[in-house]
């Protein structure tokens, strides 16, 4: 990719909150920016690894939870906060990871799906903890403690601004990962199990390296989640989220990366716009996904890119497009 | 032992109602090589069509074929478009087109036929109790516990032991040498669609009684047919009967034992079992090249 759309990205990011955005969208920006980590990390394990999660959820919910509790009970310390949800959500997909990776396709699917609503069961009926199907208020705002004092991280414009580092240090994260021999040895593994094998490498540890890579990704997103929401309930964990994940990546791009930002931004939007003019959003974004799938199997985030490749003199955007047509799967 | 012994004719009732709605998944999974998680869609639509049929006062016994009837039409048209064109592509492409489906039919039957709880006004025939070990059962759960294990064996026998079945089969392996036979295999794999989406709706009538019908459903139903279906081994009808008595039985004494923590149990046997052997109870035989 050409150095210039990471930085215009990164130039509208800084640029939001000082165009005077009324806070109310940076809230639902900060939201579609932390669902499109979500959906980048997923990304990597379906784009990249082959491996078609739907058990997403989990991590994410984990991630949520942790930050949710810790935040509550120990400290909101950011520094501490964003750290506990990472590594509990690694964790999660230590355990997980380790108990799929000898199953693939539809039993891959299937059995992620059972393991995050196991996931999900735990975070339902623990009702001491967890705070059961009401879920979890009254969580206290983010802080971060500085050499010369203490810095609240509860308005608007902060949550965005988390939202948008978050995004920034994810995608540079998990670019560098997939450019990285685990990266490449990963897509291997998508394209050539066997061969992999017979060269050597160990299939399982590698996909589990990508889910727990994935999982910390998507942890640290869940950890924003609830301070954004000043809610966090069970439903982060169930398995429509994973769905409602893996329709945003679909709409995106799957094995973009960036095309989990479109995907949240579409999923979202179409659910805060519609909703307000009908009952029947969900009918929309039912039609708009099998209407992808039909006419633009790449995501409308690979059209958008070749859309914008097209008004590029010296056709090399459109190299890159033709080079990244290939990992449709 | 009263107890246990209820509870097993429970468990075998929940177990048919399993099978039933894991059949016409798993017909076309395993014949036509297509995944259709609109399936949980056709189920809800079968339990909708036997609720207002019997709302209606027409014969309570027409209300199940007119379930299936309705299921097969929508799987004929289905089949025209959009299904046919994903018969030949990857498994992940067939699932995103039909899932995509199944969302925008949750919507239309949420629409048409409203949010609420639609329980069937059953005949008195299939209304009361009879006593079993002196303790009362629902005659309606023996109804569907009889109707469903007829239906899986008759599948089977179709499937099995007519040239009909054997036509659908040999669709599977070589589609061409089969057209070379003067039969058109686009119209062989349009009846399988269609008799499995009326095999869906059917289960969904017989169901009804049980469960009712409201929006949701269709998701419940999709997800415990699917993991039924994938436990059992993906598209054999031995594997689907075994994963469906043991996830049958594990769901009903589950509850037995703990009411508050039985779905994660249940969960729990079903991942237990796809981690000890990845490909299902029964895995069909491949070489892998």
């Amino acid at each position: 990719m050409k150095p210039f759309a990471p930085l215009a990205a990164l130039a509208a990011l800084a640029a939001l909150p000082l165009l005077g955005v009324p806070d109310y969208h940076l809230r639902l920006i900060a939201e579609v920016l932390i669902y499109g980590v979500a959906v980048m990390s997923l990304d990597l394990l379906i784009g990249f690894g082959g491996l078609v999660s739907l058990g997403h959820a989990a991590f994410f919910g984990v991630g949520a939870y942790a930050a949710a509790l810790f935040a509550t009970h120990v400290s909101a310390e950011i520094l501490l906060v964003v750290p506990v949800a990472v590594l509990s959500a690694m964790a999660a997909a230590l355990v997980m990871g380790a108990l799929v990776v000898r199953s693939a396709n539809l039993f891959l699917l299937i059995l992620t799906l059972l393991l995050s609503q196991m996931v999900w069961e735990v975070v339902f009926r623990w009702r001491a903890v967890t705070g059961g199907a009401d879920g979890f208020r009254g969580i206290p705002e983010l802080a971060l403690t500085l050499p010369g004092g203490h810095l609240a991280l509860g308005g608007p414009v902060a949550l965005y601004a988390l939202a948008a580092l978050l995004a920034v240090a994810a995608t540079v994260l998990a670019r560098s990962f997939i450019e990285a021999p685990a990266g490449r040895a990963l897509i291997g593994t998508r394209e050539q199990p066997l061969r992999m094998t017979a060269l050597g490498y160990s299939v399982p540890r590698i996909r589990l390296t990508a889910f727990v890579v994935s999982a910390a990704i998507a942890g640290a997103a869940g950890a924003l989640y609830p301070f954004v929401n000043q809610y966090v309930g069970p439903q982060v964990a169930h398995w429509t989220t994973s769905a409602s994940l893996f329709i945003m990546l679909v709409l995106g791009g799957v094995a973009t990366l960036y095309g989990g930002y479109v995907g949240a931004a579409i999923y979202l939007g179409f659910q805060t716009y519609i909703s307000s003019y009908t009952e029947r959003w969900q009918l929309v974004i039912g039609l708009l996904f099998v209407a992808t799938v039909l006419f633009v199997p790449g995501g409308l985030g690979r059209s958008l890119k070749s859309l914008a490749a097209s008004f590029r003199p010296q056709g090399s955007g459109a190299a890159v497009a033709g080079a990244e047509k290939r990992r449709v799967p | 032992m009263e107890y246990v012994v209820i509870q097993s004719i429970n468990a075998l009732v929940f177990a048919v109602i399993l099978l039933m709605s894991g059949l016409g998944l798993t017909v076309v999974m395993s014949l036509m090589n297509f995944i259709n998680l609109a399936h949980g869609s056709l189920v809800l639509l079968g339990s909708y069509v036997a609720v207002f049929w019997l709302a209606i006062g027409a014969p309570w016994y027409l209300a199940f074929p007119a379930a299936f009837l309705s299921g097969a039409v929508a799987g004929a048209v289905l089949d025209r478009f959009p299904f046919r064109l994903f018969y030949a592509r990857t498994h992940l492409m067939q699932v995103l087109l039909t899932f995509g489906l199944s969302v925008v039919f949750a919507d239309l039957m949420r629409w048409g036929f409203g949010a609420g709880v639609a329980t069937p006004r059953l005949p008195d025939v299939l209304r009361g109790v009879v006593f079993i070990l002196d303790t009362p059962f629902p005659v309606y759960r023996l109804f569907v516990l009889g109707a469903g294990a007829l239906l899986a064996l008759g599948l089977w026998y179709l499937f099995d032991r007519t040239i009909w079945g054997a036509v659908v089969r040999a669709c599977v392996v070589d589609r061409g040498a089969v057209e070379s036979l003067g039969i058109n295999t686009q119209h062989v794999f349009t009846l399988v669609l269609a008799l499995a989406c009326g095999l869906g709706a059917l289960s969904g009538a017989l169901g009804s009684g049980i469960m009712a019908a409201y929006p949701g459903l269709d998701e419940e139903v999709l997800i415990l047919a699917f993991i039924v279906v994938v436990v059992g081994g993906l598209g054999s009808f031995s594997g689907l009967a075994l994963s469906s008595l043991v996830l049958g039985f594990a769901m009903t004494f589950s509850k037995m034992i703990d009411p508050e923590f039985s779905n994660l149990m249940s969960l729990g046997a079903a991942a237990a079992i796809l981690i000890v052997r990845p490909n299902g109870l029964v895995a069909p035989v491949t070489r892998q090249v």
